[in-house]
């Protein structure tokens, strides 16, 4: 198997018969499938954390009743746009934007039904997104209350505090699992090599009495197991795209900005939903796979070959 | 020139351990010597340290000019093995190749050109009468061959010392007088040639100094 990328040389160690390549080949595409589902955990639980913290935690959602009535008999003006124009005020550099019927429409439909003709009374609602870094005056709810009665101000600052150490933790077990399988990688390296190494050990004495240098024989092992995992990398990693891909496609509905929730989304569209540093970390994993399996097996064999002169 | 002043060496081994002690003898460049001694006595263990496949445990080993120690660094080990040549008692010959294959590998792992080793091996294999066979896996040669093989192997990178752990063993008298003939030549061209043997016939065909090892002592070493 694979000894059509690996072509011996004519010095006996026969690696292709020395080594369990079927087996190293299988148990680093598995590893590698892993570690492209713990890499696409710890992405998402990275951008989760980021985005709570930069974005969730700066959103105000207010809610005005009656929100086209005017403010009293006198102005015309209605609560909603005084609120939206005090905020404005009060909160230079947000974003101010009050939900349009639509917007509000697509919001409670998952929770209401089709609310066209609901005649229950809505709020109007006005998302303010504030600056990086800032917040708002602790009087804030106060003032808009003075302004127009029953004004309610929500700071998502609490639950996004919440979820941001919810998502560091995730981010560390993330971080803990992939450490684990790169332990698991080295291990299952390391016992193969002493396989290799035991059932050529006549050989490597008869080699190593001619004057073959420590470089030439770990140099002659790591290559090969380097090139396995390699192989084996590009294999899990190309596996782990199939749940990958699902999994993209039923989160994206979530991930996607709030105005532009819709259906499940076209398969063809999937290839731009993948983060590019997701994209890039997987493209890596089968030459880093490959730089572990080279550089356990140049370590392992280097070692033992510290028991000749 | 080889040159040994009390060394001393041990091996554990599973039956019982092998042990030599305070060894002294010089060689100079281009001589010879038998070495002789019951079974036992320690001879494989003295060539093995000669073929720096062991280090003396205390006293001082000179090999070609360079003094060897538990010290000396890989690299300048390896550089002195491409410098010595044996033939192992058992052959030491890789049965998964061919002839050809088992003889060129010291140039090969001394990275020399193919095209060179390809005309070295030949020359040697015709020089040892193996030309016939060069293609052929070693494991299917008569032991008089595979003996012959081990010996092109241990000379084709043209060593300055020779080392061979009784190289006449499996061959008939007629063989073992041939493979001396070349142990001869190679001497008569400036080589070191030490060979242990228990062939009493072969030491009195060819009369040389010779070194006697009894129980890991050198009891006795014949001059030149």
């Amino acid at each position: 198997m694979l000894s059509f990328l690996l072509p011996g040389r004519h010095d006996g160690l026969s690696l292709s018969k020395a080594l369990p390549d079927r087996t190293l080949f299988f148990l680093v595409t598995m590893i590698s499938f892993l570690a492209a589902l713990t890499l696409t955990g710890a992405n998402g639980a990275r951008s989760l954390s980021e985005r709570w913290q930069n974005g969730a935690a700066q959103l105000l959602t207010i809610q005005v009743p009656e929100p086209d009535q005017s403010v009293n008999n006198k102005l015309s003006t209605s609560r909603a746009d005084t609120v939206v124009a005090a905020l404005s005020k009060a909160l230079p550099g947000s974003i101010v934007h009050r939900l349009t019927q639509a917007e509000l429409n697509h919001l409670l439909t998952p929770w209401l039904g089709d609310i066209k003709d609901n005649a229950l009374p809505l709020p109007g609602v006005i998302e303010v997104r504030l600056p990086d870094g800032s917040s708002p005056p602790d009087d804030l709810s106060k003032t808009l209350n003075d302004l127009v009665a029953g004004t309610s101000v929500e700071r998502n600052t609490e639950w996004s505090e919440r979820l941001k150490i919810l998502a560091e933790n995730l981010l560390t077990c993330a971080t803990l699992a992939l450490v684990a399988v790169t332990g698991v990688a080295t291990m299952i390296i390391a016992l193969t090599t002493r396989t290799g190494l035991s059932s050529r050990r006549n050989i490597i004495r008869i080699l190593h009495s001619l004057g073959a240098t420590d470089n030439y024989i770990a140099g002659r092992f790591a290559s090969r197991t380097g090139l396995l995992a390699l192989a084996g990398g590009i294999s899990g990693t190309l596996l782990s795209l199939i749940p990958l891909t699902i999994l993209f496609r039923m989160a994206a509905p979530f991930t996607a900005p709030s105005a532009t929730i819709t259906d499940l989304p076209e398969w063809y569209e999937l290839t731009a939903m993948f983060p590019s540093d997701l994209l890039t970390a997987l493209a890596a994993l089968p030459f880093v796979a490959a730089l572990i399996g080279w550089f356990t097996t140049q370590t392992i064999v280097r070692l033992w070959l510290l028991r000749m002169p | 020139m080889i040159c040994l002043q009390n060394v001393y060496w041990q091996r554990e081994r599973r039956r019982g351990h092998s042990v030599l002690h305070n060894i002294t003898f010089t060689i100079r460049q281009g001589g010879f010597r038998w070495l002789l001694g019951p079974s036992g006595a320690g001879k494989s263990s003295l060539l093995a340290l000669l073929n720096l496949e062991s280090l003396p445990l205390t006293g001082q080993m000179n090999i070609l000019g360079k003094s060897v120690s538990n010290t000396t660094p890989r690299s300048a080990l390896v550089r002195l093995r491409h410098r010595i040549g044996m033939v192992h008692q058992d052959y030491n010959l890789i049965h998964d190749l061919s002839v050809f294959d088992n003889v060129a590998l010291p140039l090969r792992l001394q990275k020399r050109p193919e095209d060179e080793i390809s005309e070295e091996v030949k020359a040697i294999l015709s020089w040892v009468g193996l030309g016939a066979h060069t293609g052929m896996p070693s494991a299917s040669l008569s032991g008089g061959e595979q003996q012959r093989t081990a010996l092109a192997r241990a000379i084709v990178h043209r060593p300055e010392i020779i080392l061979a752990d009784e190289p006449t063993n499996a061959l008939e008298e007629s063989q073992a007088y041939r493979l001396l003939d070349l142990f001869d030549e190679l001497n008569t061209m400036g080589t070191t040639v030490i060979i242990a043997t228990h062939n009493e016939a072969l030491v009195r065909r060819m009369p040389r100094p010779s070194l006697y090892l009894e129980n890991g002592h050198l009891t006795c070493e014949g001059g030149e």
